[in-house]
C-alpha cells in the first residue's frame, strides 16, 4: 500500500460535490431550453410539466452555485486552509515556466521528457480556477438579468437582455467544452491518473499522482517530514493545511467496505500501469 | 341503372321546363291574356274533363293496395334491370303502412308503370314516374338549385335522388330516431357514398372520408350538428359554388349560425378583411380549425391546441414562402420566435411560455399599424404586462421578432450578433487549443510508457 497524501477535506469535497451536482443540473436544464429538439432533452420535455419546471430547477441550481460562491469566499478568508489554498492559487512565474517545458515535453522538443516538478496547484489547475471564477460571474450577472427582466427593463433597453441572453448561451457552451476538455482530463483522461483521481471521494492523492502532478509539493513535505523525527504530520485542516501524510497502514484495515475500495484502487492501478505481456 | 338514370333525367328536366314556362307565364301573362282570351276560355273549360280523366284513370289501381300487394308481398318478386342486374320487387306492407305515406295508394306516386304486364289490370295513367313534387314542390324546387340534381343532368350515376336520402316505401318523418334524415342518422346517410373510397375516387372528391373524422370531432359528439347543419339539405351546393356554404368567403357566416361572436370578431381581423376581399390565401375558420374533424381547443390533436398553434398551424402560412413574400411579409417572424425563450421553452412543451396567439390575439388578429391590435406600438405594453406584471416601457420599445445578425438593421440585433461572432471565435480557440493540448499532453504519455 503505497503512502497516500491529502488532498481535500471533507469540507472541500462537499464543496466540489455541491458545484458537480449543481453544474451538471444547470447544463442539462439550460441545455434542454436551447435544444428542445435534441433526443436527450426529451428527458425533461416528455415529463407533464416538465419544461415549467426546468427553468424552476435551473434557477434554483444557479442560487445554489451562487451561495456556494458565497461560501467558498468566506472559506477562502476565514479558514487557516482557506487562505493557504487561497495564497497557494496565485499565478506565479514557476507556473508559466512549467507550461513552457510541459509544451516542449509534449511536442517532443525535451527528448527523453523532462520530469517537471509542480507545485500544489499546477498551471492546469490554477488556469481552471481562474476560469471557473470568470464563469461564475459572468453567468451569475447575465442570469440574473434573464431572470428578472422586469426590474432590468426598467432602466435598461431590452437590447442589454438580448446582449445577456446570448453571453449567458455562448459562455454556458464554453463552461461545459472547458469542464468535459479540460477538468475530464485532468482528472479521468490523463494517463497518469486514469481511470480516476479518487481525490474527489476519498480527499487522498497517492505517492505516484503526487510526483507526476504536483512534484514539488511532495519534495517539500518530505523535507518537512524530515525535518521532524517521528513523522508525526500535522492535523488535517489545520497547521497550514499543507498536503500530509494522513493514513498509517494499520488504518487502512478497516471496514469491509474500505477494503473493497482498496482492491477496487488496486485492480485499477493494475490496469493503469499494465505495460503489455 | 341506365334507364333509371334516363327516367330521373327525364323528371328533372321535364320539372325544370315547366318551372321555366312558369315564369315566362308570369312575365307574359297579361299579353296573352289579351291576344288570346278565347283560347283560355276553351282550355278553363276543358279543365274540369281533363281533371276528371285524371282521377278515373287511376281509380282502377288505387281504390286499395291490396291488388299491388297481392303480388308486391313476395319477397322473391324481382326483375332483372337493364344492366341485367337482379332488382327486388317486393315491398313489406307493414313498412309502408308505418310510414309516412302510409295512408296513400301505391298509383298515388306510381301513377305510370310502363310494362304491359301492369297495363292488363287497368288503364295507363299520365306518362310520369314517381314525382315527389306533385306534392313536395318547395323541396323539388330547393332540390334543383343543388348539386346533386345538377350532377344527375350532367349523367353522374350514383348522384343523391329524393329516395337516396330519403328512402322509398318506408319514409318517416324526420324527427322519428328512424328515419334516414334524422339528425342522428344523416351522417350515416351521406357517408353511404361519401366514405366509400371507390366513390370519392371516381367523382375526384378529394379522398375525403367525413365517416369517422366527423364522428370524433366536436360537432359530431354533440349530437347536435350534422353534415347538413353546415352543407344545406336539399339545395346543398359544391365547394366552388359562391352562393354554396361552404365556399370560401362564406364558410365565416355559416359558422357564424351557431357562433356570431366569433364571427364577428374574424370578420373585422386582418384575416377575415382579407379572406372576404376574395384572397385565396388568407385563412378562413376551417384553415385554422380543420373542417369535418374539428376538436376542441384542448385536445391535443386539434390544430390550434396551444401545444400546436405555432408548431404547425401558425406557420402554415407565416412560415411558407409564397405567402409571406405575397404579402410582403418575412418567414423569418417564425424562426426568431423559436430562437426566442418563448420559443425555444414552448417547443419542449411549455404551455406557459407564450405562443402566437398570446401576443397577436386569437380570431381578431389585427396588423401592428391597427391602433385597436394587441400589437400596436401602444398596446404593446399591457400585451407583454398580461404575463410580465409590471412590464416597463422598455418592454415595448424594441423590434420583435428580431434576428441576430452583424448585418441587422437594429442595434440590438448588430450587438447581438457580434457578441455571437467573437464567442464563437472564443469558444473555437480555447476549447480548441486545451483539446490540443490535452491530445498532445496524452500522446506523449503514451508513447513514454510504450518504451
Amino acid at each position: 500500500m503505497t503512502k497516500t497524501y491529502l488532498r481535500m477535506t471533507l469540507n472541500e469535497r462537499i464543496q466540489h460535490l455541491n458545484l458537480f451536482i449543481n453544474f451538471t443540473i444547470l447544463v442539462i436544464t439550460g441545455f434542454t431550453l436551447k435544444f428542445p429538439d435534441a433526443f436527450w432533452a426529451s428527458f425533461i420535455s416528455d415529463v407533464e410539466m416538465g419544461m415549467t419546471y426546468r427553468g424552476l430547477l435551473h434557477r434554483l441550481s444557479g442560487v445554489l452555485v451562487l451561495t456556494l460562491g458565497g461560501y467558498h469566499i468566506l472559506y477562502l478568508l476565514f479558514t487557516e486552509r482557506g487562505r493557504r489554498l487561497l495564497k497557494d492559487m496565485i499565478p506565479q512565474l514557476k507556473d508559466a515556466e512549467d507550461l513552457w517545458e510541459t509544451l516542449k515535453n509534449n511536442f517532443f522538443i525535451n527528448r527523453p521528457a523532462k520530469k517537471i516538478k509542480m507545485p500544489r496547484f499546477n498551471f492546469r489547475e490554477k488556469l481552471e480556477y481562474l476560469g471557473l471564477i470568470w464563469g461564475t460571474i459572468v453567468m451569475t450577472v447575465t442570469g440574473f438579468i434573464l431572470w428578472f427582466k422586469t426590474e432590468w427593463l426598467l432602466y435598461f433597453p431590452m437590447w442589454t437582455w438580448d446582449v445577456a441572453r446570448a453571453i449567458h448561451f455562448y459562455e454556458a457552451i464554453l463552461a461545459t467544452l472547458t469542464i468535459m476538455v479540460w477538468h475530464l482530463y485532468s482528472v479521468v483522461f490523463n494517463p497518469d491518473i486514469y481511470p480516476m483521481s479518487w481525490a474527489w471521494i476519498t480527499g487522498d492523492l497517492t505517492e505516484h499522482e503526487m510526483e507526476e502532478e504536483h512534484g514539488f509539493e511532495l519534495e517539500r513535505i518530505k523535507a518537512e517530514e524530515k525535518g521532524k523525527p517521528g513523522g508525526f504530520g500535522e492535523v488535517a485542516g489545520v497547521g497550514g493545511g499543507r498536503v500530509i501524510p494522513l493514513h498509517a497502514d494499520e488504518e487502512r484495515k478497516g471496514s469491509s467496505l474500505r477494503q473493497l475500495f482498496d482492491t477496487i484502487k488496486n485492480f485499477n492501478e493494475n490496469i493503469k500501469n499494465w505495460r503489455g505481456m | 341503372m341506365g334507364r333509371d338514370l334516363e327516367e330521373i333525367k327525364s323528371a328533372v328536366e321535364g320539372a325544370l321546363e315547366k318551372i321555366e314556362r312558369e315564369n315566362l307565364k308570369e312575365d307574359s301573362s297579361m299579353k296573352r291574356k289579351e291576344r288570346s282570351t278565347k283560347v283560355w276560355i276553351v282550355l278553363w273549360g276543358l279543365l274540369p274533363l281533363l281533371l276528371f280523366g285524371g282521377f278515373t284513370a287511376g281509380v282502377v289501381w288505387s281504390k286499395d293496395n291490396s291488388m299491388c300487394l297481392g303480388c308486391h308481398q313476395d319477397e322473391s318478386l324481382s326483375k332483372q334491370d337493364a344492366g341485367g342486374r337482379k332488382l327486388s320487387l317486393f315491398v313489406s306492407e307493414t313498412g309502408f303502412k308505418s310510414s309516412v305515406h302510409g295512408k296513400l295508394s301505391c298509383s298515388d306516386c306510381h301513377t305510370h308503370i310502363k310494362d304491359d304486364k301492369h297495363a292488363e289490370g287497368g288503364q295507363k295513367a299520365a306518362d310520369k314516374r314517381v314525382n315527389c313534387a306533385t306534392c313536395h314542390r318547395k323541396a323539388e324546387k330547393e332540390y334543383l338549385q343543388g348539386l346533386h340534381s345538377k350532377l344527375i343532368m350532367k349523367g353522374t350515376e350514383r348522384a343523391a335522388n329524393c329516395y337516396d336520402c330519403h328512402g322509398k316505401h318506408n319514409i318517416v318523418p324526420h324527427n322519428n330516431p328512424k328515419s334516414m334524415v334524422n339528425i342522428s342518422n344523416i351522417d350515416r346517410t351521406c357517408t353511404r357514398c361519401h366514405s366509400d373510397m371507390t366513390f370519392v375516387r371516381e367523382h375526384g372528391l378529394g379522398e375525403a372520408m367525413p365517416k369517422e373524422e366527423f364522428r370524433k370531432s366536436v360537432h359530431g359528439k354533440s349530437g347536435q350538428m350534422t353534415c347538413t347543419s353546415c352543407h344545406g339539405s336539399h339545395d346543398l351546393r359544391s365547394l366552388t359554388d359562391p352562393k354554396s356554404s361552404i365556399f370560401r368567403s362564406s364558410i365565416p357566416h355559416t359558422c357564424g349560425g351557431c357562433h356570431p361572436d366569433i364571427t364577428k370578431q374574424f370578420v373585422e381581423s386582418i384575416h377575415g378583411v382579407l379572406a372576404a376581399r376574395g384572397r385565396s390565401d388568407s385563412p378562413t375558420c376551417t384553415t385554422c380549425h380543420g373542417f369535418h374533424g374539428i376538436k376542441a381547443v384542448v385536445d391535443p390533436d386539434s390544430p390550434v391546441n396551444e401545444k400546436r398553434i405555432a408548431l404547425t398551424t401558425c406557420p402554415q402560412c407565416h412560415a411558407a414562402e409564397r405567402i409571406t413574400k405575397a404579402y410582403n411579409l418575412t418567414t423569418k417572424t417564425v424562426q426568431s420566435y423559436y430562437d426566442s425563450f418563448h420559443g425555444l421553452s414552448y417547443r419542449g412543451g411549455d404551455t406557459y411560455s407564450a405562443n402566437c396567439a398570446s401576443c397577436h390575439g386569437v380570431h381578431d388578429i389585427r396588423p401592428s399599424s391597427d391602433p385597436k391590435s394587441m400589437i400596436h406600438k401602444d398596446n404593446l405594453q399591457k400585451t407583454c404586462g398580461a404575463c410580465h406584471p409590471g412590464a416597463s416601457e422598455n418592454f415595448a420599445k424594441t423590434k420583435m421578432h428580431a434576428v441576430a445578425s452583424i448585418t441587422g438593421s437594429e442595434f440590438g440585433e448588430k450587438a447581438v450578433g457580434w457578441v455571437r461572432i467573437i464567442y464563437i471565435f472564443l469558444i473555437v480557440s480555447v476549447i480548441g487549443g486545451l483539446t490540443l493540448f490535452n491530445f498532445m499532453d496524452w500522446l506523449r504519455k503514451t508513447i513514454d510508457r510504450a518504451h
